[in-house]
């Protein structure tokens, strides 16, 4: 029980300071490619201590009880998830079977309860933007799934994170074939549209809707879904690094750390480097090229290659 | 069509109800006619002529109120202006908006702003003043007075 | 000084308000977020949502239909709330002074913090208002 509460800890802070700091990092490479001196490098958490500080308005015509507990449940699935990717990496041998099929759940909850905190506000803008929330939601979580199914089938069917880590120890990264580079490719794109980043961020697009779904969020509220965002940005590419990259125990710790930031300065130019798509053009897109991508990666994987 | 036929037709077709026929420029040319025949002024320009209706305006003279309608032809870069003067005893006119949605907005301004009653306006609302707006209190005329009793209309210093 | 006023001082968000102006303002304050006289190196962001506001630019004199929408707004915004006040027209109501459509000032309807005259000001004065925006706020804070 110690241990777990210990984990718990670790998933929890280790995982928020390590988020907002990768967020402080986003914006501060953001602002150097945009030519301007951009904020110090730990704003996330002046952001959160103001926010902390705020009044929390809770509007009349929402449903109380829905938008108080939406940003709740999505720190809650976070938090779990990281606990078991960090449970993962430290001792693989607690693992338990099916542990992969657990976190790809837990992963999906943050943006239902967007979709939520969105739907209980009560404003129109709100229910606009939870409503793109849940078109674009429908279009990635295919392609994902199909591309989480290439390192299953590359590591003998086996859906245990702690196996999939090992086999790639042994047998070298699964991102080092054919069908493990296009699965990686086509990840990256979805957890792009996880994270909420631009070009797929119609659901939030900022002054077009008026921030969307969280429009009516104010002070600690609207903190818990900053901080959710936060850590799944380092959750999401840490997940994917044990999967195609080898994880922590490829190459150690210092190693792994690199290949976060690797993946962090991908997002991020990605990012700047994109106009934001509408919501029929990102359906469009996940439906399309993405999924016939990731249905090719599978086959490939299948066939051996 | 152009510029010289164009106004010849309005001349000789109109010549009991032109008061006043002015050509100020190449390009815009200032009619006054009588109030009553309007609606003929108006069908004319706009379905044997092919103009478009472009905007109406309103203008406290200290002996009337004048409502011009300007309407355009740009094939031969022409702009026709008719005026209409009301006495201040007697503010009836005939609406255009009934029949041409493009004066709809404009005739509710303008009864708003100089008080012109327009007959037959399907839809007079208040459109730029606010709600708590007194009646029958006109801003744009010349004899208008603060009727506002908490307005503040120095700068303090 | 707590933290939670430091806080507040090192990241405020913006959230532009136009009562009603002719936009010279409002194109002024687009150009403070732009690279050349780049504001979000003291933090400031600008909010999507008024609820998520800590500084509300006002521009524009408040006309009669507009203000009972400012004070509807201004009770929205969670506090603590800054509110600035920037060129002619916001401070009192600058050649409008005499018109039918603007009664009173805008500080007259909401609580105003800083003044920036100007038609328009430029950017490098709207940055130093903010940063004497925050001096004062630190001091009233000392002093109390």
């Amino acid at each position: 029980m110690t241990v777990l509460f210990l984990f718990v800890a670790l998933g929890f802070v280790a995982t928020a300071v390590i988020g907002l700091l990768a967020c402080g990092l986003d914006r501060k490479v953001t602002a150097r490619v945009q030519y301007r001196v951009g904020p110090p490098l730990w704003q996330p958490f002046i952001d959160m201590a103001k926010l902390l500080g705020k009044e929390n308005l809770i509007p009349a015509g929402a449903s109380q009880i829905t938008f108080f507990a939406a940003p709740l449940v999505g720190l809650a699935a976070v938090t779990l998830v990281s606990t078991i990717l960090w449970l993962n990496s430290i001792h693989p041998a607690r693992g338990f079977g099916g542990d992969l099929i657990v976190a790809l759940y837990l992963l999906s909850i943050p943006s239902i309860s967007l979709m939520m905190g969105g739907f209980a506000s009560g404003n129109p803008y709100a229910s606009l933007g939870a409503s793109r929330e849940m078109k674009a939601i429908l279009s990635y979580e295919l392609p994902f799934v199909l591309a989480i199914i290439v390192p299953v089938i590359k590591s003998g069917y086996a859906i245990r994170l702690g196996t999939i880590t090992r086999f790639q120890l042994q047998q070298g990264l699964t991102a080092g074939n054919l069908s493990g580079l296009l699965a990686f490719i086509v990840a990256v794109l979805c957890v792009q549209a996880k994270l909420g980043l631009v070009p797929f961020d119609v659901a939030e697009a900022e002054a077009e809707i008026n921030s969307g779904p969280l429009i009516e969020y104010s002070g600690a509220s609207l903190a818990v879904y900053r901080l959710m965002k936060s850590m799944l940005f380092f959750v999401l590419p840490f997940f994917l690094i044990m999967l195609f990259l080898g994880g922590a125990h490829s190459g150690g710790w210092p190693r792994c750390a690199l290949k976060y930031i690797g993946l962090v300065a991908l997002i991020t130019v990605i990012r700047n480097t994109n106009p934001r798509l509408r919501i029929d053009q990102t359906v469009k897109f996940f439906w399309g090229p993405v999924t016939l991508t990731a249905a090719i990666a599978v086959l490939l994987a299948l066939a051996g290659v | 069509m152009n510029r010289e036929t164009v106004l010849q037709d309005l001349r000789k077709k109109f010549s009991g109800e032109i008061v006043e026929f002015m050509e100020k420029s190449p390009k815009r040319v200032y009619i006054e006619i009588k109030k009553d025949s309007l609606r003929k002024w108006a069908s004319y320009m706009i379905k044997d002529l092919g103009a478009r209706f472009n905007i109406a305006s309103g203008v406290d003279s200290r002996a009337h109120i004048e409502v011009l309608y300007h309407f355009t032809l740009e094939d031969i870069n022409l702009i026709i202006s008719l005026r209409v003067r009301l006495k201040k005893t007697d503010l009836e006119i005939d609406s255009l908006g009934a029949e041409y949605p493009a004066a709809n907005w404009i005739e509710r301004e303008i009864h708003e702003i100089l008080g012109v009653n327009f007959k037959g306006h399907p839809d007079m609302r208040k459109l730029l003043l606010s709600d708590d707006w007194p009646e029958g209190v006109y801003p744009l005329r010349r004899d208008y007075k603060e009727w506002d009793p908490n307005a503040i209309r120095d700068r303090g210093v | 000084m707590g933290v939670k006023l430091n806080a507040l001082l090192k990241s405020p968000w913006v959230f532009h308000l136009s009562t009603g102006s002719c936009n010279n303002c409002d194109i002024e304050v687009l150009d403070c977020l732009t690279p050349r006289f780049d504001i979000e190196r003291f933090g400031m962001l600008l909010a999507g949502s008024v609820r998520h506001a800590d500084v509300l630019l006002v521009t524009g004199s408040a006309n009669r239909k507009s203000m009972e929408r400012v004070k509807k707004l201004y009770e929205q915004v969670p506090k603590p709330c800054l509110v600035v006040a920037i060129g002619e027209c916001a401070l009192s109501r600058g050649m409008f002074i005499n018109s039918y459509n603007c009664p009173v000032p805008v500080d007259k309807i909401i609580p105003v913090d800083v003044y920036v005259p100007g038609c328009p000001p430029r950017p490098e004065a709207i940055i130093a208002a903010i940063t004497k925006l925050i001096g004062k706020v630190k001091k009233g804070a000392e002093k109390s």
